[in-house]
Order: structure tokens, then sequence, then C-alpha cells
């Protein structure tokens, strides 16, 4: 799972994964809403693309860029 | 279904799902949405923007242009708009974006959206919703940092809630919208879990999936204690909290927090048993102290029976001088934890 692109003007924008609603490792369903992701003050949402468990590799509060891996499902 | 039985039936369900309170606010709305055309989204960057506090996030995109509308700078004009569309038997849900804005709009507000309902001896409703932002805490000064939920409730005609968490956000606002009334939905932007704000773990909790209403003008207990009971709301629920468990902790003093959510009804019997209980009260309100709900609470008391007091009433609150912009002064006069404490400590004895 990628860093959403929220800034089109600056696709490597920095942001910051602001929240994890899941914990590493939790099973999770697609579809799920998993995380919540800013640039600026515009948020964007992390939403689980399949079903299995959740790594997040990025924490909370953390700095990350547009289109970094932030976690991965299997 | 009352929020204590969903909220305990979702903590006790295989899947705690977890929400902001801007996300819970927004799925309120939602779903009322899909269950009724009639309700209708407007107000400044609600739309494309999702809502500059989140509270409509996803709903341009679920519902359409139509039905979220973006409206220009203009909020006597919007207000009205919603007004006109409530008494047409819509039941549209108006952003005013910060609560500190209301000032250039207050006709349409408490002249017009409030009173029509009792010109017309009940024959014309307006089941509106108003919403907006209040409170400081991140430097944001005089203009934008007001809670004004006080002016809101001292003014006849409004129903006034105030969640603090997720669950009583999204429930609230259900209530709200179904009500004929129209209802002042204030939220603080320290609750809302706000990316962009400072951290606040008490503003992400289990939401129930299913919509469901929390009933307007009943306070919830939010923590039990013997000691002395801190009557408070929204973001200073929070402040309340933490400074009850770290009393335990430190002193033994166990303090009732009693979370208001509505404060137009007021419930007075929860107040009213809870300081019958433990005979101290101390009321924590980030609005300016005078002429506000903490003397309002305070009376309740007084004017039931000033004998249940064990010591004189404390009042946490902002004293009477605008919200200062610098980080050091705004502390200083906003009910912070440390004021809280030491208040409950004198209160006490502790």
């Amino acid at each position: 799972m990628l860093f959403p692109q929220l800034s089109e003007k600056d696709p490597t924008a920095e942001g910051v994964l602001a929240t994890w609603f899941v914990s590493d490792g939790d099973q999770v369903a697609s579809g799920q809403l998993l995380g919540e992701v800013m640039v600026d003050k515009a948020a964007g949402e992390v939403v689980a693309p399949a079903a299995g468990h959740v790594h997040l590799l990025v924490a909370e509060e953390q700095i990350a860029r547009q289109g970094d891996v932030i976690a991965h499902v299997d | 279904m009352s929020v204590t039985d969903s909220a305990a039936k979702a903590a006790s369900a295989p899947t705690r799902r977890q929400l902001t309170t801007a996300r819970a606010i927004a799925e309120g709305i939602a779903q009322e949405m899909e269950r009724d055309s009639g309700v209708v989204v407007l107000g400044e960057d609600i739309g494309k923007y999702g809502g500059i506090f989140g509270a409509t996030g996803g709903l341009l995109d679920q519902f359409g242009p139509q039905r979220v509308l973006d409206t220009p700078i203009s909020e006597t004009a919007f207000i009205g708009l919603g007004t006109g569309a409530a008494v047409e038997g819509m039941r549209p849900v108006v952003e005013l974006m910060f609560a500190d804005f209301f000032g250039v709009a207050m006709d349409q507000i408490y002249n017009h959206m409030a009173k029509i309902h009792f010109e017309s001896g009940g024959n014309v409703k307006v089941p509106m919703v108003l919403m907006m932002a209040a409170g400081g805490g991140y430097s944001d000064a005089e203009q934008h940092s007001q809670c004004l939920w006080g002016t809101f409730a001292h003014l006849p005609g409004m129903k006034v809630v105030v969640p603090s968490n997720p669950a009583d956000a999204k429930g609230l606002m259900i209530s709200a919208i179904r009500d004929d009334n129209p209802v002042v939905y204030v939220f603080h932007k320290g609750v809302m879990g706000l990316p962009w704000m400072a951290k606040n773990p008490r503003s992400i909790g289990p939401v129930p999936e299913e919509p469901y209403e929390t009933p307007i003008g009943k306070a919830a207990v939010a923590r039990e204690g013997t000691h002395a009971t801190v009557v408070t709301l929204s973001l200073s629920v929070h402040h309340a909290l933490d400074v009850a468990d770290q009393m335990s902790a430190e002193h033994g003093v166990e303090l009732e927090v009693i979370d208001l959510r509505s404060l137009v009804p007021l419930d007075r019997e929860t107040i009213l048993a809870s300081v019958g209980k433990t005979g101290h009260l101390l009321v924590v309100d980030e609005d300016y102290r005078s002429f506000g709900v903490s003397g309002e609470i305070a009376a309740t008391v007084a004017e039931t029976d000033p004998g249940m007091l064990r010591a004189p009433v404390r009042r946490v609150a902002v004293p009477d001088v605008p919200i200062p912009y610098a980080r050091s002064l705004e502390r200083a006069v906003l009910p912070v934890p440390d004021r809280i404490r030491a208040a409950a400590r004198e209160l006490v004895g502790a």
C-alpha cells in the first residue's frame, strides 16, 4: 500500500502518517479503512486493497512521501 | 438504542471498528442522507474539501453536488437558505465552519432559525442542524478559538449539543437531523482526531456501524467517583478524565466526571444526582466564565438544595478576555489539565 497522492502538483510531496485505526498484524477486510494520512492540511484515507493480515511499515506521526510503501497485506 | 448500549455492544463485538470523531460525524450524516432524501448539506468547503474539520468528508462523492453544496463565503445567505429549506420540509445540515463566524449571520440564526416555530405556534417547524467548530489550544487567536456554546444555549429556541467522543458524535448527529427543532451542533476541533492538531487518543474510538441515536438532553457519567463531581463538556471531558485518573493514583481521590453532551436541554437531574452523592462540584468549561454555562450549573444546584454542597462550587473556565494568540498566554486562559487539577485538589483538600 502506497502513501496516497493528495498533492497533484508535487507527486513526491512530504506528508505525515496521522493515524492507524488498526494494529500491526491485525486481520483486515478488503475495503476497510486502515489509516489516515495528511499532506499540509489535506487528509487522505488508507484503505485495505485485499483481506489478510496487515503489516504497518510506517509509524504514526512519522513523515513519509507520497508514493512511499507504508503497509502491506498478506 | 442509547449510545451506552451501542458503545458497549461495539466494544464486545469481535471487530472493534475505530473512527475519529470527524469520520463518525460524516458517517452519521451519510446514513441519514441514505435514509431521507430531504437531508442536504451546505456550507463553505464542505464538499470538495470535505469540511475543513473533516465532518463532511466523502459526502460529495457519495451524494453529488445536488445534495452537498459548497457555498460562497456568505453565512447570512446560506444559513437563511437552510432555514427556508427546513421550513419547506427538508432537513438541511448547515456548517458555519468556525463558531466565531456567527456574528455576521446572527439575525438569521437567532431571529429566524430559532424563532419561527415559536412565532407560528408550532405550526411551522425548522428541522435544521447548524454545525460549527469551536475551541482553541493551537494558537488560532481571538477570532478562531472561541467556544460560544453558552451564547447559543442562552438564546431560546435552539437545542445545543456538544459531543466529546466519536460514538456520541455520530449518535448526536443522527438525533439532531431527526429532531424537528433547530439544533446547534458544536464540535471542538480538539476532539475531532484531525491529523494537523495535537494527537488526542480520546478522539479515536469504537463507533457502531449501524445508525443509532444518542439522546439529546441526556448527560453521560464518563467516570464514576465518590469525592467530587466534575461537570464538563467536549474537550474538557478528556482533560478531566486524565486528571481524574492521575488523582486516583496519586491522592486516592475519585472524581466523578459528567459529560453534559447537551446544553439545551440541560440534564439537570444527572448533575444533581451526582452532586448529591459527592457534595462537591467543579465545573470545567472552555467558554467564557461570566454569564455562561458554569454559572448555570452552579445555579442549578443552588436553586435546588445548596445544602448538598459541602464546599463552595469551583469553576475553571476562560477568564473574561479574548483568547490570546501567544501560546503561553493561551495556555494561561484555557482550562488545561493543570488548572483542573489545582481546582480539584483545592476542592477536596488533597
